[in-house]
């Protein structure tokens, strides 16, 4: 049992690691907060929603993203994100890192 | 709606003004979008019901808040705290002997035969004066940690590559501890004016109020000699406090001046009589008899042991330890 709980704490820290890739990744088309967590649990990335729209905010801060109000479809107005041209560089560094993490554990693992 | 009005409301509480606006838009906007979602989904619930689940899959909206905004939830962070603890540590060691000592002898002048009430206010005091500093200090540094200056901390990615010559040396190791010797030497001070104030205070008042314990005697030539020979001892604490170890010179200084104790120590405790015999008269009224006189002789007979014992064992540790440094 006990071991159950440091498992699922490692997971968390693992996932808190990836989540940044992984939201970059699905923002090359324009998503507001809860379609971007349904297109990422759909992919089987489940995030806590109180993690992802402070996320969200931070990589905008940081220039990864960009984003605006609008009144898309139908009724509301919601926030959109998209990628920045910065984001995108960042990602592609952050791709080759995540290849090369992958490979060596691999090796590691097998 | 007013469910999701209180959520956000209780959010934004816990957001600072700037962003507040902005992200309550936000979150309410998605709280929508979850709302109508959950109701495509479940047909039979209430609104209202809908509502509260979607509130709490967001979960407690102080939490929220604060993933938002990464203040600081600590008073003294770990780049302050070790010069907090050891600044604290200096200063309550330095201070509180200090007044403590002072107020027992302060206390003591005033009421010159009361031991119990001179240590009931010096340890009450020192406590006193100790959480004042405690607090004060703390206070200080929750505000240094809210500045930008942080130390101790590794520095960020602009400073030069490390190198291991900016390792510091290793630091010497003393013999003699920092502690032992500053508190040996506020012993000596206090043990100097509580011998010397109340003589001092009944000669100048001409006409003392209280009984001076010590025998009148004494100050012909005992008195005098102990002076010098505490007076050498301060001397040797300092030089041990700046020195820190037991070089040849300061063991040697150490043996000799222990010896020149032990021997006026025995030497005044079997020959002379020291406690002053108006003193002892006035116990005998107290107590109406001779109890007390002899639980003094007793006391003093071994307080004299003991402090003896002390400087034998001053003497073989100096020694001792001198010797292991000239290895």
């Amino acid at each position: 049992m006990e071991n159950d709980e440091l498992v699922q704490n490692m997971v968390l820290e693992l996932r808190r690691g990836i989540l940044s890739i992984a939201v970059l990744s699905q923002l090359s088309r324009e998503q507001y907060g809860y379609s971007l967590l349904k297109a990422l649990s759909d992919q089987g990335l489940e995030i806590d929603q109180s993690t992802l729209y402070p996320l969200l905010r931070r990589l905008e801060s940081q220039g990864l993203l960009q984003s605006d109000w609008r009144i898309a479809d139908e009724s509301r107005p919601r926030r959109y994100y998209v990628i920045s041209t910065q984001g995108k560089a960042v990602l592609t560094k952050l791709k080759r890192e995540w290849s090369a993490m992958v490979e060596t554990m691999k090796q590691m693992l097998s | 709606m007013s469910l999701i009005d209180r959520y956000i409301a209780e959010v934004g509480r816990h957001l600072p003004e700037k962003d507040r606006s902005d992200i309550e838009a936000e979150i309410r906007s998605t709280l929508e979008d979850m709302v109508e979602e959950r109701r495509h989904h479940a047909t039979k619930s209430t609104d209202d019901e809908i509502i509260a689940e979607t509130l709490e899959q967001l979960g407690d909206p102080q939490l929220l808040a604060s993933k938002y905004t990464p203040l600081k939830r600590y008073l003294i962070g770990p780049g302050w705290y070790d010069v907090y603890l050891k600044t604290l540590q200096r200063v309550l060691l330095t201070v509180l002997p200090i007044f403590a000592a002072v107020t027992f002898i302060l206390t003591l002048t005033e009421n010159p035969l009361d031991f119990i009430n001179a240590v009931g206010e010096a340890v009450g005091g020192a406590f006193n004066v100790g959480l004042q500093i405690l607090f004060w200090m703390t206070i200080v540094f929750v505000f240094l940690e809210r500045s930008d200056e942080v130390p101790n901390m590794p520095k960020g990615a602009d400073t030069r590559a490390w190198t291991v010559a900016q390792l510091p040396k290793l630091p010497k190791k003393r013999q003699i501890r920092v502690a032992e010797t500053v508190l040996n030497i506020v012993s000596i001070l206090f043990v100097l004016i509580w011998i010397a104030l109340p003589f001092t205070l009944a000669r100048l008042q001409g006409n003392p109020v209280s009984v001076p314990f010590l025998h009148p005697n004494l100050w012909n030539l005992w008195l005098p000699l102990f002076f010098v020979i505490l007076g050498l001892t301060l001397i040797l604490e300092v030089f041990k406090l700046k020195i820190g170890n037991w070089t040849p010179a300061l063991m040697a200084t150490n043996v000799i001046l222990s010896l020149i104790s032990i021997i006026y120590i025995a030497a005044l405790a079997i020959t002379q009589d020291l406690v002053n015999p108006n003193f002892l008269a006035m116990l005998d009224n107290a107590a109406g008899s001779s109890e007390l006189r002899e639980v003094v002789a007793w006391t003093i007979d071994i307080s004299a042991a003991v402090i003896a014992g002390t400087y034998v064992w001053s003497i073989v540790d100096s020694v001792r330890k001198s010797r292991r440094l000239s290895k």
